[in-house]
């Protein structure tokens, strides 16, 4: 390569025009990093300083002049954080669990099976997903209130049970199943429900995959729902415990920081182990407006 | 082979949820627009006085005004400035993968979490003012006036939202013929070139669907004010649904609430629909 280079004029000109480009393109990528890294990295900075430090200054500082790690332990100890993070986990367990189960439910007789009604339910889905969720959040506040579920986990895990996205999804994926398959299974005597969970959920797995992270990102969140439903402090997950605390503590900025950074953790663990079903979870999500 | 009670069966709970927590909201919040559902009084008919009122309610006025200058400062970004990173990131150079990922990553981070990183970013004394102090621009507090307040609001949506649409611009850019940008290459078109007689032509459909999207993401946000502004100052950061959310659960004027949202969903209603006329039109 290099040989053919000093040989050539003209392909060292066009070598060279490569570099530069190159050069220009890590220029830009190394700003837009940096732009979007700033507020997480200025986080990690304010959790990390001790009680002499100053936080707001001209020119910032980035580096503590003394490292702690006090304001995690403080939070950790003090503030009911371990309890909020129980709290979401729970949350969000069943806000990912449900939706695969009942999204699947719905989506397979609507796949597979061809009923009177079944386009007529169909195309109702479909329509209620041209309606934003923020036109209809006063009428599902009521119905839960009704219900009688106003202060309980199960009014926030219920709204987000079934949604008529996760329905369109995985009826796709049921779509793409040949009808062969099913047609064996009937010669072997399987029924119905066995058709069902030993044969076709697992081979929606893909699709799950992406419903799964939808939901995950949408429960973990989730805080419109609790602030509207929960009234009970121990109840809360930690976004909402967050907000709350922001107000309260507004002055312990350290603390804050330090606990904005614990609720962030799970959420870059799980986008580092799934990030292929992340980015496709991004395209089916948009089909939602 | 199937039947059907299997059908039925399967869907049965499904719809019941769906029922409750979809079909029978949809239409209660269009019927609660014409009523004045408070939770206490009973609830009365009220006809169109809702939309009357609205119509002449200062508020809403102002929201309306906030809503569309908020759109304004983020939509054009939104189709805009992903469009050059997709094109910087669909480069085969080391590390590629990895600025996607970070370029992504705001996207999953909660509202409330991006409020309180970006409250501080902001503060008179944040890194934004310092990053501004280099080019010599005096240092405000940014969510304190009102005459800034939607600009900051509206950079944190783009900073958070850009990631997002860059995903959906590299997949429309992997799908452009690359014999073209050779062809116009030999013809002489340099980088800007290239890609406004080429790259823009080819993913027009996307950049249709991005404004789209961005649009109806800018008329629905108000929990980033929520959190970050409480609507404020002087309710200069009050969006549509802002109100809605604060007349419903504040002031707990549903009825009144419901008119409003209803007149936002026409709204959408509309940009849809004029998004399925350019689609559909092989002439955009």
């Amino acid at each position: 390569m290099s040989k053919s280079v000093a040989a050539n004029p003209s392909k060292q000109g066009f070598n060279r025009k490569k570099l530069i480009s190159k050069f220009i393109s890590y220029f830009f990528l190394l700003l837009l990093t940096c732009i979007t890294i700033v507020p997480f990295i200025w986080t990690v900075s304010i959790s990390l300083k001790g009680q002499n430090d100053v936080i707001f200054s001209i020119p910032p500082q980035f580096i503590p002049n003394t490292f702690t790690l006090e304001n995690f332990i403080t939070v950790w100890n003090t503030l009911p954080i371990p309890r909020y993070l129980l709290n979401t986990v729970f949350l969000t367990f069943f806000g990912v669990v449900l939706p695969l189960i009942f999204c699947s439910f719905a989506a397979y007789p609507l796949a597979r099976m061809k009923f009177k009604g079944m386009n007529l339910i169909f195309i109702l889905i479909i329509a209620t997903m041209m309606i934003p969720n923020e036109v209809t959040m006063i009428p599902v506040y009521l119905v839960i209130d009704k219900l009688g579920l106003m202060g309980t986990y199960t009014g926030i895990i219920i709204t987000g049970a079934i949604t008529p996205l996760g329905i369109f999804l995985m009826r796709q994926g049921f779509k793409e199943i040949p009808r062969e398959i099913e047609e064996s299974a009937v010669i072997d005597g399987a029924n119905v429900w066995q058709i069902f969970w030993k044969l076709m959920f697992p081979m929606v797995k893909p699709m799950l995959g992406v419903l799964a992270i939808l939901c995950f990102i949408s429960s973990w969140n989730n805080f419109l729902w609790p602030l509207l439903i929960l009234d009970d402090p121990n109840k809360y997950p930690i976004t909402l415990g967050l907000y709350q605390l922001q107000g309260a503590f507004s002055a312990n900025t350290r603390l804050i920081a330090a606990g904005a950074l614990i609720a962030l953790i799970p959420v870059i663990v799980v986008f580092i182990a799934f990030q292929r079903y992340f980015i496709e979870a991004a395209y089916s999500s948009s089909v939602k407006g | 082979m199937y039947k059907a009670r299997h059908a039925w069966g399967f869907l049965a709970i499904p719809l019941l949820l769906l029922l409750l927590f979809t079909f029978i909201p949809s239409i209660a919040a269009f019927v609660l627009s014409f009523t004045n559902y408070n939770v206490f009084t009973p609830i009365e008919f009220l006809g169109l006085e809702n939309y009357l009122k609205a119509f002449q309610d200062s508020d809403f006025k102002k929201a309306m005004f906030n809503t569309i200058y908020y759109w304004l400062l983020v939509t054009p970004a939104l189709v805009v400035l992903p469009i050059l990173v997709a094109i910087l990131v669909n480069q085969k150079l080391r590390g590629i993968k990895v600025f996607r990922l970070i370029y992504y990553f705001p996207v999953l981070v909660s509202v409330v979490i991006t409020a309180i990183l970006w409250k501080w970013m902001f503060a008179k004394e944040g890194i934004v003012n310092y990053f501004l102090s280099w080019f010599g621009i005096e240092p405000t507090g940014w969510l304190m006036d009102t005459s800034t307040v939607m600009i900051a609001l509206a950079f944190v949506t783009i900073w958070q939202g850009f990631g997002y649409y860059m995903l959906f611009y590299l997949a429309a850019l992997q799908g452009v013929p690359k014999d073209l940008y050779e062809a116009s290459e030999l013809d002489g078109a340099n980088f800007w070139k290239k890609h406004l007689y080429v790259t823009v032509p080819m993913i027009k459909p996307m950049i249709f669907f991005v404004a789209v999207i961005s649009t109806m993401g800018a008329f629905k946000e108000f929990t980033l004010m929520l959190t970050m502004t409480d609507g404020g100052p002087l309710k200069a950061s009050t969006t549509v649904v802002l109100l809605v959310f604060k007349e419903a659960f504040t002031n707990l004027d549903m009825g009144y609430a419901s008119a409003i949202s209803f007149i936002l969903f026409v709204i959408i209603l509309i940009i849809t629909l004029i998004n399925q006329k350019l689609l559909d039109n092989p002439n955009t």
